[in-house]
């Protein structure tokens, strides 16, 4: 009898094996994909490359050649009580759904995280590179900030003033009345009205490579 | 990470060698495994000859476990990958006519140009035909415009049609695989008798 492993045989256990061990070891989630590319992203953030200012924001709003996306990741109450113009409200854990969206943007697009301060867009801003790897941004000092500099001291917002940004959790610190979302006058300021910040200008619009792929 | 910029890494004149070489590599395969044959390549649309189902389909299925194993364990990032999107009804209808004309002319694009390397006539009226084929689709493809992006269903891949695990989906395409080797060597000794 011969018991020698044929090698069609022999090839197609090791794939059936290999297969089979895919099947179970799994691919990675977006926080291991994360760690998969923190090496290659993460002096993006120790090097604060990708906050941009509250002012360079503005900008951005006010700018009709960029496609801008502002992803706000704050909880609902802060939500429904202060966000920025055209800003859309999504959850990190929301975030796989925007991936064909994301892939598909086009060159002059920016992605900008916002959140109450900067802890929660950081997490945030990871696990869309995660996701598609957009031209992603995170603003600085988040919405705090942004009232600290846009906000309206009036009767709008009961004892409005500047909040503390010294130790940063992750609150909203300014008080509203109302809760008008984006129908506060700090939620689209007019560039031309506020005073003016002096700030480095950090988004870049990346080329995109066209790829294309496919075999006759 | 893969994938890498070849050009980052080698400059331009690098980068062309490593795609001479993949290309050298495969055009090599190719014609070693007898893709550059048309009788070869037809007999598999009779059963009479199964090679090139079951080299074809074992370079996707390792190819397909690879490119997973790598994103797996970090080596490769599967986004940077390029998918094709998916246009059904053009897909469907392309995939119609690219099917006649194989069994018509026992080439597709690709194996046409093995044959061209070999400088077999068949294989070079049939690459002919194919240039011929592009060009008459380019000046053309404007009137069609509608019917060419219709059906647009995005990045679609098995796993998010399925909804199912991707290690799932290589393991059952991978075991797809082994079964249809298995069964059309059956059918063809059904059919012709035993291969000798």
């Amino acid at each position: 009898m011969n018991t020698r492993l044929q090698p069609e045989m022999l090839g197609a256990t090791v794939l059936l094996l290999a297969s089979a061990a895919l099947a179970f070891y799994g691919q990675p989630d977006l926080n291991q994909k994360w760690e998969y590319l923190a090496p290659k992203l993460e002096p993006g953030l120790q090097q604060r490359t990708v906050y941009i200012d509250p002012a360079e924001l503005l900008h951005l709003m006010n700018d009709d050649y960029i496609h801008l996306i502002i992803y706000d990741v704050r909880p609902e109450p802060d939500w429904n009580e202060f966000h920025l113009v055209d800003a859309e409200h999504i959850a990190t854990q929301d975030f796989a759904s925007q991936r064909d969206r994301l892939r598909s943007l086009p060159e002059n697009a920016v992605v900008v995280i916002v959140s109450n301060d900067e802890f929660l867009s950081t997490e945030a801003w990871k696990l869309l590179m995660a996701v598609a790897k957009p031209n992603a941004y995170i603003l600085e000092g988040g919405l705090n900030l942004w009232l600290n500099i846009y906000g309206v001291p009036t009767e709008e917002v009961a004892h409005h003033g500047k909040a503390s940004l010294g130790k940063p959790d992750g609150r909203m610190r300014h008080r509203f009345r109302l809760a008008l979302g984006d129908r506060h006058a700090a939620a689209r300021p007019d560039e031309n009205l506020v005073p003016q910040r002096e700030y480095t200008p950090r988004v870049k619009l990346l080329k995109k490579i066209a790829k294309a792929g496919g075999c006759g | 990470m893969a994938p890498y910029d070849l050009v980052a890494l080698f400059g331009t004149t690098g980068s062309y060698f490593v795609y001479v070489t993949i290309g050298f590599a495969f055009g090599f395969i190719l014609e070693s495994s007898g893709f550059g044959d048309s009788r070869l390549l037809a007999a598999q649309f009779y059963f009479r000859e199964l090679q090139v189902l079951k080299v074809m389909f074992t370079a996707i299925v390792v190819a397909m476990i690879l490119i997973f194993w790598s994103t797996a364990l970090g080596l490769l990032d599967y986004d940077e990958i390029w998918v094709n999107p998916t246009y059904l009804w053009p897909g469907v209808v392309g995939g119609l006519i690219m099917g006649a004309g194989f069994i018509l002319g026992g080439y597709c694009p690709g194996t046409s140009l093995v044959s061209v390397a070999t400088l077999k006539l068949d294989g070079v009226f049939f690459f002919l035909g194919h240039v011929t084929g592009i060009i008459i689709f380019g000046e053309t493809v404007g009137f069609i415009t509608s019917f060419w992006n219709s059906g647009y269903l995005g990045f679609l891949t098995l796993p998010e049609l399925l909804h199912v695990e991707t290690g799932v989906v290589v393991f059952l395409v991978t075991c797809m695989a082994l079964l249809m080797f298995a069964g059309f060597d059956w059918l063809r000794s059904k059919i012709y008798g035993k291969k000798k």
